[in-house]
């Protein structure tokens, strides 16, 4: 027992242990993302003569838990773009709430014009690349789909290095395996997808989702569409995939218990 | 100097550029945040005397993943408007492609603005010492990148600036950078250099002499370039699919694509 | 009032930008050599760079720093010969073989280069600056001691940051005679009569110390100076290339050529029957 009153009632050392003060210092190490936690998965895209078709799936899966079934991974803005995000899910929730500010604040300008897919592109490419080097990414990769200054059909993605490329077809995560070997066959070059037709592009792009859906274990069957052209956008957020046909599981050899 | 162009050096056999997840002593692997990577792809610059070429593929990778067959590495600097129709300088970057995105834009800002102060294009000279600075301002946190600039001096000669990742420099005939600059440097060494290469029926053993260096003709060293090119898409999967050439002459930059093997 | 408007009136999530200190770099005219760096935003900066530069650790490393060198001075009654070779390594990758590690800080002052090609490259210009301020300020040349400190202060103010450079710094003044200096990136500074640097140092030693006497005619003391290193490139297999030497007497520094290393190597063998090791015949 401290014979001093000014310690009575209070937690004793020989008890809790010393005082620790560094718990309340301000100064103290960051905590930054290290690693993704719940994550969404491939975002695939496709040029077309007067446009782009976008896809990602509703699914927020934390490790190999499918926890979130109705995520919309795609976000529009200002009319003429729309990004498609993969790989963390809170980042990804932190870049809509800093898009919609950047959206706020761009109406209040008295240019006149509005953001086009390519600045919106190139803002968000700096936002990563500034995170990158202060060693805090944000953890996604995502794309950026619309229509550029010339009113053409823009196309680009961005990731957690602040790593920027343009291409007539691109996918994320196990996308860019699966989905973009048959987009590519769709659309090889730019002269190639400015002859493909909407109907071609959404029927290339729903069956790379079905594909990925068939073999990407963290993917699911219900998924969000994006159309976008000079007469707008148009967002289909519960798109469920269509003609499955799993008559090739049967064949599958070499699995678990099954040799042969 | 010129030096520590990492660019894959033909150690144990080939090593491309994703052999790169940092290891410790021990051999187990780190997982903290890792800001590089490598895009790979190669640039090659060779002068002459009265022009320079800085030519780069188009191929971006991560991984085995091709990401784009079409993303340039070699950009004009320095020009009044955003086509860069009145650029006199030439500066290619390989390496991690984000770095060096943000090396061209910062080094472009740069020379746009020494233009509207001192009301004239910058040199090359000045350019490239001012290049060297900019890279040795991140010597502790470099830009993981390769660069080559490119101009033409004050004579009028085509002059090839050749850069380390932290900005040591030096002045060159010909440079390889990247990828596969192990496969084109020693073809350069012999074409435009004109090592190892002696005059025919000169004598035996000591007293060959050496072919006489000279300055080769425009045409000549597009060709040059196509053939190493044509030649690295042969032995390295990181290069292909497009060849981007800026041609820099008195009378302005001239630009060139042509394809190349895209499997 | 309007700034405190504008403070209340930014959206939440718009701080995503570079700092006015960033941004004002490229408004600056003359942004000369500073001694402001970016630094990594890690607890342990050195660690970090290490960790992307130490081939040798890690020979995965995704930046490479060239090393090997053979660089020599001696002084002597004549002035002061400086010699290097003019290879850069990276691994087993000859980088270059045509490197200047001659450094010209001023036309009395040289500096040679080893270790890190940028670190020697963007101090020694940054020590040249300094040279010239003092010339400026006290109407007079300054002196290779104070030269050489200047720059023994600066890479030790860097201690453990990863530096890396062995360097000499030779002139000829009035006050001192003939001076040499070696410094290191840890912050050594030694005079003396006879330095050589570089991983082909032993083998350049090898010869300059058998032969080296302070009365050397200015003949002898080039012909010592290159062979030398002549010695060193064919011996040390990171060191090769070009024969980079230099006299630097009270009036200023003179170049003797960047001659190739291999018809000198065959004029020696050959001539003077030197490097007996090696057969002439071709079987």
């Amino acid at each position: 027992m401290n014979h001093l009153p000014q310690a009575w009632g209070r937690p004793r050392d020989d008890y809790y242990g010393a005082y620790d003060a560094s718990y309340f210092q301000s100064n103290g190490p960051n905590q930054h993302t290290q690693q993704p936690i719940v994550t969404g998965t491939s975002v695939v895209a496709l040029k077309f003569k007067d446009g782009v078709v976008i896809a990602a799936d509703n699914l927020a899966s934390y490790g190999s838990l499918a926890r979130f079934t109705d995520v919309k991974r795609l976000r529009t803005f200002a009319d003429t773009s729309v990004v498609g995000f993969g790989g963390d899910v809170s980042d990804m929730q932190y870049l809509d709430r800093l898009l919609n500010s950047l959206d706020t604040e761009e109406a209040y300008t008295s240019s006149g014009h509005t953001l086009n897919a390519r600045n919106l592109h190139i803002y968000l490419s700096k936002v990563l690349y500034k995170r990158r080097s202060d060693f805090n990414p944000l953890w996604n990769q995502v794309l950026v789909a619309g229509l550029d200054e010339e009113k053409k059909p823009f196309l680009a993605s961005a990731d957690l290095l602040g790593t920027t490329f343009s291409a007539p077809s691109l996918a994320t995560g196990f996308g860019a395996h699966l989905a973009q070997p048959l987009l590519r066959k769709v659309a090889p070059d730019e002269e190639a997808a400015a002859t493909l037709s909407k109907e071609q592009a959404l029927e290339a792009v729903k069956e790379s989702m079905k594909v990925l859906f068939y073999r990407d274990a963290r993917s699911m069957d219900k998924y969000s569409i994006a159309v976008v052209t000079k007469e707008g956008i148009d967002l289909k957020e519960n798109e469920k995939l269509e003609n499955q046909s799993w008559a090739f599981a049967d064949q599958i050899r070499g699995y678990g218990t099954q040799v042969n | 100097m010129a030096a520590m162009f990492s660019q894959n050096p033909l150690m144990n056999g080939p090593n491309y550029s994703f052999n790169q997840a940092p290891v410790t002593a021990a051999g187990n692997k780190e997982h903290a945040f890792n800001p590089y990577t490598d895009n790979g792809g190669s640039t090659l610059a060779i002068s002459g005397s009265d022009f320079a070429i800085l030519a780069g593929d188009t191929r971006s990778t991560s991984g085995y993943n091709i990401n784009t067959r079409y993303s340039p590495k070699v950009f004009k600097i320095g020009g009044t408007t955003s086509t860069q129709d009145d650029a006199t300088l030439v500066l290619s970057v390989v390496g991690f492609a984000a770095d060096g995105e943000a090396l061209k834009e910062r080094l472009d800002a740069i020379v746009k603005m020494y233009r509207y102060q001192h009301g004239k294009p910058m040199s090359v000279k000045a350019c490239a010492q001012r290049l060297s600075t900019i890279l040795y301002g991140k010597r502790f946190f470099p830009y993981y990148v390769h660069a080559i600039l490119g101009g033409l001096d004050e004579e009028g000669r085509g002059a090839i600036y050749s850069y380390d990742p932290v900005g040591s420099y030096e002045r060159e005939q010909c440079r390889a950078a990247g990828a596969a600059a192990s496969l084109i440097m020693p073809f350069l060494d012999n074409q435009v250099n004109f090592k190892n290469q002696y005059i025919p029926g000169s004598g035996v053993g000591h007293e060959l002499q050496e072919r006489e260096k000279i300055p080769l003709p425009r045409n000549e060293v597009e060709d040059l370039v196509k053939d190493a090119f044509d030649s690295a898409v042969e032995r390295h999967i990181e290069v292909g699919d497009g060849l981007q050439m800026l041609i820099i002459t008195k009378d302005g930059i001239e630009e060139k694509y042509l394809p190349l093997k895209k499997d | 009032m309007d700034t405190l408007v504008a403070q209340y009136t930014q959206p939440k999530f718009e701080k995503e930008n570079y700092s006015e200190d960033d941004q004002m770099e490229l408004y600056q005219p003359t942004p000369s050599l500073s001694l402001k760096f970016a630094m990594p935003p890690v607890a342990q900066p050195s660690a970090w760079l290490r960790a992307a530069t130490d081939d040798h650790a890690n020979p995965n490393c995704p930046i490479k720093i060239a090393h090997g060198t053979t660089t020599l001075g001696f002084r002597f009654q004549g002035g002061i010969i400086i010699a290097t070779d003019s290879r850069a390594t990276a691994g087993n990758w000859i980088a270059s073989q045509t490197v200047k590690k001659v450094i010209e800080i001023n036309n009395c002052l040289l500096g040679t280069m080893a270790g890190g090609a940028a670190d020697c490259q963007y101090w020694l210009a940054y020590l040249g600056m300094q040279c010239r301020l003092h010339e400026l300020r006290h109407k007079r040349r300054i002196s290779v001691a104070a030269a050489s400190k200047i720059l023994a202060n600066l890479v030790y103010s860097y201690k453990g940051m990863g530096l890396s450079m062995g360097t000499m710094c030779a002139g000829v003044t009035p006050s001192e005679g003939p001076a040499l200096y070696y410094i290191d990136s840890d912050g050594t500074r030694l005079a003396g009569n006879l330095f050589c640097v570089g991983s082909g140092q032993t083998f350049a030693y090898g010869v300059l110390d058998a032969e080296y006497r302070y009365d050397l005619s200015d003949e002898e003391a080039l012909e010592l100076g290159r062979r030398s290193i002549l010695a060193a490139t064919h011996r040390d297999a990171y060191s090769g290339g070009f024969i980079n030497l230099y006299h630097v007497k009270e009036d200023g520094w003179v170049k003797h050529g960047f001659s190739d290393t291999n018809p000198i190597f065959w004029k020696t063998k050959l001539e003077k029957g030197e490097f007996s090791n090696v057969t002439s015949e071709l079987v």
